[in-house]
């Protein structure tokens, strides 16, 4: 497939707007700034573009939603904070294609009528700050950003706010909580961003990947677009790829293609041609899948229905050295630090999973102790504020589902099933 | 309308509420834990949760908005095990401490658990350990039983607006701190305790001695401390108060309290409580018994009427004392020793403002309510910190900018300084000039509307200040338009006026100027009080000038009425103020003064003068709860009940009329007496007949006599919603004329190369009551000069050095404390501690006009003091 | 530069003061390279924000500090990707060879040490931050060549 979120990438000036502008750069902005508002939110709307940020909400309802509340300013806000473990599918947008993102947003804001936005960028990401903040510099000089954008009357001004280090910013609300200056903790909805955000006003929240996906929408038209990948979700996607296997990477390709060919065709296959033991499809937060799973497609559809979900399509690879025991407990020590702690089952409940988690690793775990994960994963399931919480609780009930034997393994031998030797948690 | 379906029960709504409230209104309590009533929702302790039809996962019903057609169970299996399980996450780090634990008995999450279990637990990790805090002296806080529910951290920041305390770190690590992680050094509200649902923040007043199986009984009365009136609950074992605590169900304090309210009640406590009556004999003080102090002094006041007549007898009424107690001290020296000599500290503003404004725009104009303030879209304030003087007042102004409000504060602004629009900061005593700089922008290309005629005239000739007379002020032309075209943008807005404003020579001035601005933007006006029952002590005629029901004593119509009614005589001529009294003590024409529930001589100027004038009396009577400065010199002095043990009413500032209830009983029974009681049984020996077995009939006698209260029993009092004019006859309307000084020239500022004295009006003290407040102590515990750091630069003295301030009127050392907020060329000292008054280095006159206090020769000379 | 006058420029790019809190809670740490109370305090008061108010946001982001830092921080992750690629062994190899722990410094004040969540870059694990620049693929050969370039 052609590349079109990563074109150019390779060439090592990418990030600059000589070279955007060479593999034409900014003429689906020039195309938008034709058309009415109302007509690119029905393009997107047709495109069937749904959210990259994991929820995989339809972009075009979205707008819709903001763009029939009537209050302004409006703001418009890139999610770039990019925390979920083994995601790193935006950075080579942010890093090495930031001009693509900024034309995308440029154009939703026409569409949405925004005057202002923000790039929330995750605080781990420095070096996307410099390539994003000259990228910025570069479009209100050439009068891509600016109170009359390429001299059609429409002005959309946009800077970056660094976060500081918080998973749950990732998190719409929170984001927003944390862009005002606050705690990023999530908010209760209703009011939906999108007529109660920022400052109290509406507010569009999209993932970079997203709003990188709409100059294509604009250029190739809706119907074209919507031929690409599944056409229940349709449109190309990156996949990023991390741990055990010969080429780990950030990959452009249809959404719906399998994990067989994610891991096998483009990857080039589990490293130096082991086992594969098991998949983690979206993301940490996702469940597990066992190898029988790999031939689903990677899409907000089917992944579902094998009891997983395709998060940020962040591919995590393990074969059969690997710990899955470890793994978890490392998940839980991570949703554990990162629990916002505004509601109680999650504050409390990834701690004592981690501590359950981590005597099961360090070979004292204890009989019972399988079943008082799961009881813990069930009593915070569907009762917390947020779907962090959630997420920690399903990583929990999916590794065990699908590998109940290694845990037992431990609590029986106090001993690791995969390294025999070693017993320590770390 | 909008109809739902709780646990099968139809409830219909007028509006959406939250599924919690529309149960509530049903009967049917769910249980919660971060919710409570008046805070933000919050969502976060999961306890509420309910099964919605048609929504899959179970929602929290603190935070879901009714919607038609909406069924909802709120008791299934489901939902008990799901509650079962959050409160075993909650006990995880709670440190299971109860026996050891003050709230036993009223903690929510105890309750909870017994009802829903688990029974055990099965967390067998470590828990989380924290130290307690003891880096307070009135708030210990345990964070190990916090269960993060940020009810205190709401609090703080919604309703109190202090922003003092923060939930700090994140996830397990959370943890609820004030900025310096150990002291609060806040405004010590209290209102964290009232709303934390577990041990994790309390009152260290009654630590380890505090149960709430112990509260003997509970006593809903109304704080004495200022002229706010917040209702409260004196909860008693024995003798003793164990807890002050409001009630969000009564009053309209809403479960609001200041620090004053809350903590300071111990002062009654107070070994230094007079137990017995005392007499000068062979120059000291003697103990004596009532039968012989009360035929002394009826002897005594006697033989002064008959040689002087009654005009050379005076009585000082108090606004700490109820409206009977000054009813019937009012009552003895008018109608019995036949003197309209009456007058009290109110004197020093209150009262002159109030009878002032109210002759320009008519009785009842600074009658207005508290609650109103929040519901405003802009509030001007001049002349003090209503945060410190009237706390709960304070808060309402808070309110308002919480809600888009325009707060504007004239001078330093004090607990508003985080509310202010913008600083205007006027150089000492150019108020004056910059209030008319407001009033000439406000009148600007704006038709009067003719309906106050009198102040459009006056209006007319006022001289509006050019921009250079506004140099002086140190505000900017500017500054004053963007001021004036923000007050008259204002919609519904509010003037709040301080002591400070008024206490000066041109007092009338400055009130037609306030009093001009509220009415060229249509605002209402509100009176500071710095006592609980000023307003009171004016309704129930202790003014030389007004008979009860603020009737002219001058006119006949009205004396009659009263005179009638009582079937008594009063003087026809207003009678002396209360600095008239101390001249006329001073130069001899005024023979004996009975001072109720005052002390003169530590709170009106001029210290020296003052006790030199009383010392010429012939007889100085003193009845109050401490030997006072002014007792201290006294002929005799009567121990009386304080506010927590006697009954009666207070009238607030907002002229609402509430019950005071008797909850302990006096030191010494049968030595403390009640106000009222002693000056009736002085009465009784002056031949009056009128018998009065209990409060009430004192009361009753009010209703009868004054226009204000007709009508109005203790049993339409009682709940605290009464607010006069009750029923009977109207308000005094406008009475013509009013002069106003120098309406046509401006006051001369001048530079003083020393710094100006001011009065430190601080949150933690009252007068000099608090000053037995061991609590109160404890946060404020010893008089401090408050300097800015650029006088502090200047003189070389740091925080905590000693200073000396002196005049001609003496010399005082004492510790300086460094606040950036002092504004330049003042240095501010309290008025409370014994010895250290601000007022003793004050010198004062009376305004022409109005008759108020106003302060002058108050400069000082600052050293540092070489050890 | 008085970070007082750059917080405030900050103030442009929101609607309201408390917007500019995160960036000058950065500008803040960058200043001293942690955030002590004197800074906190400088913050509340150069966007007029009530001090528990800024200590609440600034202790709720792992990556202000509230502790002195080395020189140079390390900042290294061992979420999952990179603990399999061979993380922990690299913070027991940074122990033995610079006496660092995880949240320490060392004892010449050269180098604090922080583990990391995620830090985006699971296709080259183990990686970290030093300072504001990046570094992958790491192993206990090439970590003591890239950290020896930091004084
Ligand atoms: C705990 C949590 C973390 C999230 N982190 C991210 C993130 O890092 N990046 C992102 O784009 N969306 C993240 N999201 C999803 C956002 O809430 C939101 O759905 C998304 O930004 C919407 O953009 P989209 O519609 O373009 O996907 C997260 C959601 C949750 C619940
Ligand atoms: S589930 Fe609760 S504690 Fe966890 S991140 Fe969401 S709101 Fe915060
Ligand atoms: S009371 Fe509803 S979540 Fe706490």
């Amino acid at each position: 497939m052609e590349k079109f979120l990563l074109k150019n990438i390779e060439n090592p000036a990418s990030a600059s707007l000589e070279v955007y502008l060479k593999v034409g750069g900014y003429e689906s902005l020039n195309k938008a700034l034709q058309m009415e508002p109302a007509d690119i939110i029905a393009e997107v709307k047709a495109a069937g573009l749904r959210g990259r940020g994991g929820a995989g909400f339809p972009t075009g309802m979205k707008w819709d939603f903001a763009s029939r509340d009537v209050k302004f300013p409006k703001y418009l806000i890139c999610n770039a904070d990019e925390g979920e473990p083994g995601t790193f599918k935006d950075r080579p947008i942010l890093e090495k294609n930031p001009h693509l993102l900024i034309e995308g947003m440029v154009i939703s804001a026409h569409a949405l009528k925004s005057e202002m936005g923000y790039i929330y960028l995750r605080g781990e990401y420095p070096y996307a700050k410099i390539v994003l903040e000259k990228a910025i510099e570069e479009a209100y000089a050439t009068g891509y950003l600016g109170d009359n954008i390429a001299g059609k009357g429409v002005g959309f001004h946009l800077s970056v706010h660094q976060g500081a280090g918080a998973y749950i910013c990732g998190e719409e609300t929170a984001l927003i909580d944390s862009i005002e200056g606050r705690r990023g903790q999530p908010r209760i909805k209703p009011p939906f961003p999108v007529n109660v955000g920022a400052w109290g006003m509406p507010t569009i929240v999209n993932n970079v990947e997203t709003l990188a996906n709409i100059p294509l929408i604009v250029s190739i038209g809706a119907e074209k677009y919507a031929a690409i990948g599944n056409p229940e979700c349709p449109g190309p996607k990156l996949f990023s790829v991390s741990c055990c296997v010969e080429r780990p990477g950030v990959y452009e390709l249809p959404m719906g293609t399998t994990l067989r060919e994610i891991i096998y065709d483009h990857a080039g296959g589990v490293r130096g041609g082991r086992e594969l033991k098991a998949v983690i499809p979206g993301g940490i937060s996702t469940p597990v899948l066992t190898p029988d799973g790999i031939d689903c497609p990677m899409d907000f559809v089917n992944l579902p229905k094998r009891g997983s979900m395709l998060g940020s399509g962040a591919v995590m690879v393990f074969d059969d050295t690997v710990c899955l025991v470890k793994v978890c407990w490392r998940a839980m020590r991570f949703f554990e630090h990162e629990s916002c702690g505004k509601c109680t089952p999650c504050r409390e409940g990834t701690g004592w999973m981690r501590d359950i988690l981590e005597r099961i690793e360090g070979g004292f775990g204890r009989e019972g102790d399988i079943e008082l994960l799961q009881d813990i994963a069930l009593s915070i399931t569907g009762k917390t504020f947020c779907p962090l919480g959630d997420g920690a609780a399903g990583v929990v009930l999916g590794f065990i589902k699908n590998f109940s034997d290694e845990f037992m393994y431990h609590i029986t031998n106090k001993k690791c099933m995969v390294n025999k030797d070693s017993q320590s948690a770390g | 309308m909008i109809k739902v379906t709780i646990d099968g029960r139809d409830v219909e709504l007028e509006n959406p509420v939250t599924v919690l409230e529309a149960a509530k209104q049903a009967g049917i309590i769910i249980p919660t834990l971060c919710y409570f009533e008046g805070l933000t929702p919050f969502g976060g302790c999961r306890l509420c949760l309910v099964e919605v039809e048609k929504l899959p996962k179970l929602q929290t019903s603190c935070t879901l908005m009714t919607a038609d057609g909406m069924v909802v169970r709120t008791e299934t299996d489901q939902i008990k095990a799901a509650r079962r399980s959050v409160l075993e996450f909650l006990l995880i780090n709670h440190p299971l401490d109860c026996p050891f634990c003050d709230k036993a008995g009223e903690c929510d999450l105890q309750d909870l658990v017994a009802r829903y279990g688990p029974e055990a637990g099965r967390f067998a990790e470590g828990k989380r350990r924290h130290p307690e805090s003891f880096d307070d002296p009135i708030i210990v806080r345990n964070m190990e039983r916090c269960v993060l529910c940020t009810r205190c951290v709401r609090m703080c920041n919604d309703l109190q607006a202090s922003y003092s305390i923060s939930v700090t770190g994140r996830g397990s690590h959370s943890f609820v701190e004030p900025f310096s992680g150990g002291k609060y050094n806040c405004e010590y509200c209290g209102n964290c305790l009232t709303v934390c649902p577990v041990g994790a923040i309390m009152s260290r007043l009654h630590r380890h001695t505090y149960r709430p199986w112990f509260v003997e009984k509970e006593i809903e009365t109304v704080c004495g401390f200022c002229g706010v009136g917040c209702s409260m609950v004196l909860q008693m074992r024995e003798n003793s108060i164990i807890r002050a605590i409001p009630r969000a169900e009564v009053g309209f304090n809403k479960g609001l309290l200041c620090v004053r309210g809350r903590f300071g009640y111990e002062y009654v406590e107070s070994e230094a409580q007079l137990t017995t009556p005392l007499m000068r004999v062979d120059g000291e003080l003697k103990q004596v018994s009532w039968e012989e102090a009360i035929t002394f002094i009826a002897r005594r006041l006697k033989e002064i009427k008959d040689a002087f007549g009654g005009r050379a007898i005076g009585a000082i009424a108090s606004g700490r004392c109820t409206n009977e107690d000054n009813y019937m001290l009012q009552k003895f020296i008018r109608f019995v020793i036949g003197s309209n000599n009456i007058d009290s500290s109110a004197r020093n503003y209150y009262a002159p403002a109030e009878t002032y404004l109210e002759s320009i725009f008519g009785q009842g104009i600074t009658a207005n309510l508290i609650s109103g303030i929040a519901n405003s879209d802009g509030v001007l304030v001049v002349g003090g910190d209503p945060t410190a003087i009237n706390p709960i007042l304070g808060l309402q102004i808070r309110a308002s900018w919480r809600s888009g409000g325009k707060v504007i504060a004239l001078g330093a602004p004090g607990g508003l300084k985080r509310f202010v629009a913008y600083e205007l900061m006027p150089t000492p005593y150019s108020e004056e000039i910059v209030l008319s700089a407001i009033v000439g922008r406000l009148l600007k290309g704006k038709a009067l509307s003719g309906e106050n005629t009198a102040v459009e005239a006056k209006l007319r000739s006022l001289r509006i200040p050019s921009d250079e007379d506004m140099e002086v002020t140190g505000i900017s032309p500017e500054d004053i338009a963007r001021a004036s075209d923000d007050l008259a943008g204002m919609a519904t807005s509010v003037v709040v006026i301080g002591p400070d404003i008024i206490q000066r020579e041109r007092a009338s001035k400055n009130l037609f100027l306030l009093g001009a601005i509220a009415y060229l933007i249509n605002a209402r006006i509100f009176l500071l009080s710095e006592r609980p029952n000023y307003q009171g002590v004016m309704d129930m005629g202790c003014l030389p000038d007004f008979l009860p029901g603020g009737r002219p004593v001058e006119l006949e119509m009205f004396r009659h009425k009263i005179e009638d009614a009582l079937g008594m005589k009063a003087p026809e001529d207003r009678g002396l103020t209360l600095f008239e009294m101390i001249n006329e003590a001073e130069t001899g024409g005024l023979k004996a003064l009975y001072v109720m529930g005052e002390n003169p001589l530590f709170n009106i100027p001029d210290s020296a003068r003052v006790k030199k004038a009383l010392g010429n009396l012939e007889l100085l009577v003193v009845q109050d709860i401490h030997l006072t400065e002014t007792a201290g010199i006294a002929d005799v002095v009567l121990p009386a009940t304080a506010w927590p043990e006697k009954e009666g009413t207070f009238t607030n500032l907002e002229r609402r009329v509430q019950r005071v209830r008797k909850a302990r009983r006096g030191k010494l029974a049968s030595y403390g007496r009640d106000d009222w009681k002693i000056i009736a049984d002085i009465a009784e020996r002056f031949g009056m007949t009128r018998k009065y077995h209990r409060v009430e009939d004192v009361w009753e006698e009010i209703m009868h006599v004054s226009a204000l209260h007709a009508g109005l029993g203790y049993e339409d009092i009682a709940d605290g919603k009464a607010v006069w004019p009750y029923s009977g006859e109207p308000l005094r309307g406008m009475e013509g004329d009013f002069s106003v000084e120098g309406l046509e020239d401006l006051p001369h500022v001048q530079d003083s190369e020393k710094p100006y004295l001011m009065i430190e009006r601080s949150l933690y003290h009252s007068g000099t009551f608090s000053r037995r407040s061991k609590a109160l102590l404890s946060i404020y515990p010893e008089p401090y000069l408050m300097i800015n750091p650029v006088l502090s630069e200047r003189l070389g003295l740091a925080e905590g050095e000693k200073a000396r301030i002196s005049n001609e009127r003496g010399v005082l050392e004492l510790k300086v404390k460094l606040n950036k907020d002092v504004p330049d060329g003042q240095v501010l000292l309290s008025n409370t501690f014994e010895g250290f008054g601000a007022m003793g280095l004050i010198g004062f006159s009376t305004g022409p006009v109005i008759g108020s206090l106003y302060i002058r020769d108050n400069t000082v000379r600052v050293e540092k003091v070489l050890v | 530069m008085d970070i007082f006058e750059e917080i405030r420029a900050l103030t442009e790019k929101y609607p309201d003061r408390r917007g500019a809190l995160l960036p000058a809670l950065y500008i803040a740490q960058e200043d001293a390279g942690w955030l002590s109370q004197e800074a906190l305090e400088r913050v509340s008061s150069a966007l007029n924000l009530p001090q528990a108010t800024v200590k609440g946001v600034a202790t709720f982001y792992s990556m202000y500090k509230h502790r002195p830092m080395g020189r140079h921080l390390i900042q290294l992750c061992t979420n999952v990707a990179c603990m399999i690629m061979g993380a922990e062994s690299l913070v027991d190899f940074l122990k033995g060879k610079y006496g660092l722990e995880p949240g320490g410094t060392t004892g010449d004040g050269r180098f604090s040490l922080v583990i990391m969540e995620c830090i985006g870059a699971c296709d080259r694990a183990p990686a970290m931050l030093v300072d504001t620049d990046f570094h992958s693929d790491l192993t206990e050969g090439n970590i003591v060549e890239i950290l020896e370039e930091y004084e």
